[in-house]
């Protein structure tokens, strides 16, 4: 495989089973040392793309093609992926040094370089103490490392991860994204991960593409899609957001003004967007929210708090205006708020940002 | 403990007891007076009490003492049972050669002359030798070994060392390893057909693998009988499966397929075979789905995947299957019985000879405590390994 | 990839034909008008039913097998489904070992175990009477029952019994109004199990039974044995439609149950 522009690409490619189109008509270039997430809910055509790029699944129509050698006709095992599977899928008759020493017997590697590479892998991921168990003796943490072992052993440049990190509990998977993401930065490794777990996906990516039903919505940084989501999937699915309908009263350089439906206006940051019929909607996160007894900002209104949580190390406020509701995030230690106070809301032209209705 | 634990577990009790009891008497007690009776001997001790209670005394070499002499001729005198005696006569003959002209002779000098000492040398010269006596002796005794060494065939000489039986007297033997011999056989037949036929199961779905299990599980359900009876009438001279030969021009006169050991291997095989694909089957379901893409992501071609991967796994099933299949062949009796020639009996079959043909109940005995002992043998195995499946997950 | 595919269906072809085609041969012939068992059929009739309905031995023997087919169906029935339920109270000591016990019938060797009870039965006053034969085929058909029954009543979820309790049911309501209509299609089916199991069973028969208690399996067996005629492709036939009708019946059942169970998981 030639090493110097070996991107993957997907031109035009579907999937149906049936009548249902599980993707459709997808292009997809992906940079060779990127890491790139497929994030969607269940059902989005995620999985099945990372199926037909490691051969188990054929495409219904379209190509896929690394570098210029197009690879979708290749059965699997000629591939020379590593894939790491949902739940790891060890061999669970074999050894873990057996299991790492897997792909390395089928390339007919010699045995004494099986064992030095298997004896690197395992302590790549600090395993080498439990060469000689069997999987089922593992922890879940311990047998996803094995996993991560066999996938790397054997060198690919494109490692593919099918939500690698769903079975551990909360603490060991922050761990584990941390681990990856300095293996994939040492290694200089193409990685396509594939999760449901949004926060997962903007701590470790280089670039994200989100899914919904066999479409990307929009894939970028993941400053891009956290802060500049294009449609009101993305903004919904990324984090959360307060979402209010307007439509567009006036824009220029400087930015925008939009009238709301209930009455008053909101002053958001430039954007080249230009709805037909002036609908559009305005997005801004609860963080960027501000509270307190004066206007700070172009944007202030007038609310009552209707509710107020306690998040540990944040407040989370719910808010009325009479005209539209707001959830704010409020640092603990700033103010009280209790249920019936009126404050003042307020956030900056540029935390505001504009997307189709 | 509390009260109410202990009212729940004399529920539970309560709940079993019943049957607990039945299978204790039904099942259990069957069992341990076949066990008796493979061991038991008591003709010579009903027929001959006074002998016995004196037998104890004499060494079994030197002069037997007069009080057995005697003993044994009050016990002829008071004897009035005559099937009882004649059991008797039989139990000795069988034991030392010569017992029926000698005991008949010396029940008629008995009936002669109803009291007083009689000189038994006077009457046969064969009361002198010290062989008669042994056997007399050795009769009253109420248990044996000689059925279950015979069942091995070995016997006990005239001074009661354990010898292996002569050649030509020795079937038994020859049984058991035409039992085990068949058994394997069935076993390995099984063992070919039924784990393709399991992978092939386990790699479609939707109707197609309703219809291959529904395959297996029609014969299952359906009577053993019935299922023999159509081997029957398949195999036979006119069947169905010489006829199309014939009618191909294949063979020129009909193949010899029944009553004979081919057609009791393709009969069994058919009868086991779901014995072998459900285990199977059952260990391939528990194989994660996604091990088989793993291998073909790591390079691994289908063929070397299947070799690695599958066959190792799926291995377990074939060692569950082939103990009960092994395990349920070396018990058959109905199958042989109906498809197999007089060469092609197996183990129960002669058990069932001896019970219902012959009353010999030590011989059916013997015979049925060494199936006994090797079927739950094959059993303990069987339950250890899916245990350790079951545990093992 | 085509020839392995076309192996494939070779093979399961084949396999299946091995499988099933015995069972279908014979079906034809139960309407025979020949003496003899063999093809081709010379014509069809009905007289192999007819001496199944009207010939002594053949009608006696139907109705052996019904009426101790239903002794040992009450029998085992009723031991192997109180035996479940006592092996799924968390207060029975050893419960492996009862389970291992209850099994055991099944493992050891029919001829054995007869043997055995023709010895037995004798002692008892047993032997040659109908009350022996229905406790010899109860001892082989109670691990059907009992597996069978213990299966269903796995499967039923202990919180709805908590439920029920903590709605005020009493210990025995909740057994009459939630247990048992549960495990019911367990207990139905071991029931099944065990008419089935009695109703094929030769080898306990032929030692226990006198000829007054001969069954329809003892009929067949000795009739292949001694005098083969299309009487028993009729029997044959019997059994089978019999097999297909109870099979038919089973899948309906768990159909019905899996329904039943369905909006409680959506």
């Amino acid at each position: 495989m030639p090493l110097s522009q070996s991107n993957i690409r997907f031109e035009k490619v579907s999937k149906a089973y049936g009548t249902l189109r599980v993707v459709d008509d997808l292009d997809l270039t992906i940079d060779e040392g990127e890491f790139l997430s497929l994030l969607g809910p269940s059902g989005s055509g995620k999985t099945t793309i990372l199926m037909m790029l490691a051969g188990f699944e054929a495409p219904s129509g379209g190509t896929i093609s690394v570098g210029s050698q197009r690879i979708d006709p290749l059965p699997p095992h000629r591939r020379n992926m590593g894939v790491v599977f949902q739940n790891y899928a060890l061999f669970p008759h074999m050894s873990v040094a057996a299991n790492v020493a897997f792909p390395l017997e089928m390339r007919g590697t010699p045995r004494l370089e099986i064992d030095s590479k298997v004896a690197r892998a395992l302590d790549m991921v600090q395993l080498g103490a439990m060469k000689d168990r069997r999987p089922a003796q593992l922890s879940g943490g311990q047998q996803q490392r094995v996993a991560l072992a066999r996938a790397l052993v054997f060198e690919p440049s494109v490692v593919l991860m099918d939500e690698p990190l769903g079975a551990l509990d909360k603490q060991l998977r922050e761990q584990m994204q941390l681990d990856i993401r300095a293996l994939h930065k040492r290694l200089g490794l193409t990685i396509v991960f594939v999760t449901h777990d949004q926060s997962e996906a903007l701590t470790m990516s280089d670039r994200i593409a989100v899914f919904n039903r066999g479409k990307i919505e929009q894939i970028g940084t993941p400053r891009e899609i956290y802060d500049q989501p294009r449609s009101r999937f993305v903004a919904q699915f990324i984090g959360e957001t307060n979402l209010v309908e307007g439509t567009l009263a006036e824009a220029g350089d400087a930015g925008a003004t939009v009238k709301l439906e209930g009455g008053g206006t909101i002053r958001v940051q430039p954007s080249d967007l230009r709805p037909e019929a002036g609908r559009i909607l305005v997005s801004v996160r609860p963080e960027r929210i501000r509270l307190g007894p004066d206007a700070a900002s172009e944007n202030a209104y007038p609310a009552t708090v209707t509710d107020a949580v306690y998040h540990g190390d944040h407040l989370r406020i719910q808010l009325d205006n009479g005209a539209f509701g707001f959830v704010a995030k409020a640092d603990r230690k700033t103010a009280e708020f209790n249920p019936g106070d009126r404050v003042m809301v307020s956030f900056a032209p540029s935390d505001c940002w504009m997307l189709p209705a | 403990m509390s009260e109410t634990s202990l009212k729940g577990r004399l529920g539970a009790l309560a709940l079993v007891a019943p049957l607990v009891l039945f299978l204790a008497i039904f099942f259990a007690w069957p069992l341990v007076s076949m066990l008796k009776e493979s061991v038991s001997d008591p003709v010579g001790s009903h027929a001959f009490p006074l002998t016995a209670a004196v037998a104890g005394d004499w060494d079994r070499q030197s002069e037997p003492p007069e009080a057995l002499k005697q003993a044994f001729v009050d016990d002829l005198r008071a004897i009035d049972d005559q099937q009882l005696l004649g059991d008797a006569v039989r139990r000795l003959n069988s034991a030392q050669n010569g017992f029926r002209t000698l005991m008949s002779r010396t029940i008629r000098a008995v009936e002669e002359q109803p009291e007083g000492p009689l000189d038994l040398v006077a009457v046969d010269r064969r009361w002198a030798d010290v062989r008669f006596w042994r056997a007399v002796a050795d009769s009253t005794n109420p248990y044996t070994d000689r059925y279950l060494l015979a069942a091995l065939d070995y016997e006990r000489d005239a001074s009661g060392r354990i010898s292996a039986l002569p050649a030509e007297t020795s079937a038994n033997t020859a049984i058991l390893l035409r039992t085990l011999g068949i058994g394997a056989v069935v076993t390995l037949a099984c063992a070919l057909i039924g784990l393709p036929y399991a992978m092939l199961v386990a790699s479609v779905d939707g109707w197609k693998r309703q219809v291959l299990l529904g395959a297996v599980l029609l014969p299952l359900w359906t009577s053993l009988l019935v299922r023999t009876a159509a081997w029957f009438i398949l195999l036979q001279e006119q069947g169905l499966i010489n006829d199309t030969l014939m009618s191909l021009g294949l063979i020129g006169s009909p193949l010899p397929l029944i009553f004979n050991r081919l057609g009791v291997v393709i009969a069994m095989t058919h009868v086991l075979l779901p014995f072998m694909v459900l285990p199977i089957y059952s260990v391939l379901l528990s194989i994660p789905r996604n091990l088989m893409p793993a291998a073909a992501s790591l390079g691994a071609p289908p063929w070397r995947a299947f070799l690695r991967v599958l066959l190792p796994l799926s291995l377990r099933g074939v060692v569950s299957g082939s103990l009960l299949v092994f395990m349920t062949a070396i018990g058959y009796y109905i199958t042989p019985a109906l498809i197999g020639g007089a060469q092609d009996q197996m183990i129960s079959s002669v058990i069932a000879f001896y019970a219902i043909g012959s009353a010999n109940w030590g011989m059916a005995g013997a015979l049925g405590a060494i199936l006994l002992v090797a079927t739950l043998a094959l059993y303990t195995v069987y339950g250890r390994l899916s245990a350790d499946r079951a545990g093992g997950r | 990839m085509r020839a392995a595919t076309l192996f494939k269906l070779l093979f399961g072809v084949l396999a299946v034909v091995f499988l099933i085609a015995p069972l279908v041969a014979i079906l034809p012939l139960a309407f025979t008008s020949s003496v003899f068992l063999t093809y081709p059929i010379p014509g069809y009739s009905m007289r192999w039913f007819n001496e199944l309905a009207n010939a002594n031995v053949w009608r006696m023997s139907i109705i052996n097998s019904l009426i101790i087919g239903t002794g040992t169906t009450l029998l085992a029935g009723t031991l192997g489904t109180l035996a479940a339920l006592g092996l799924r109270n968390a207060g029975l000591v050893l419960p492996g070992l009862f389970r291992t016990v209850f099994l055991l019938p099944m493992v050891v060797p029919a001829v054995v175990l007869g043997v055995g009870m023709q010895v037995f039965f004798v002692h008892l006053g047993l032997a040659n009477s109908y009350a022996g034969v229905i406790a010899a085929h109860s001892v082989v058909a109670v691990p059907f029952v009992v597996v069978s029954v213990t299966a269903s009543l796995a499967g039923i979820d202990r919180r709805v019994e908590r439920a029920a309790a903590s709605l005020g049911a009493s210990p025995f309501t909740v057994f009459r109004r939630v247990t048992l209509p549960l495990a019911l299609p367990g207990i139905l089916s071991g029931a099944v199990f065990a008419f089935a199991t009695s109703l094929d069973e030769v080898v306990l028969t032929l030692f226990v039974a006198g000829p007054n208690q001969r069954t329809l399996a003892r009929q067949m067996f000795s009739s292949i044995r001694e005098n083969i005629s299309p009487a028993i492709a009729a029997a044959a036939f019997l059994f089978i439609v019999g097999t297909l009708l109870i099979a038919a019946i089973a899948v309906l059942v768990r159909r019905r149950t899996e329904k039943m169970k369905q909006p409680a998981e959506a």
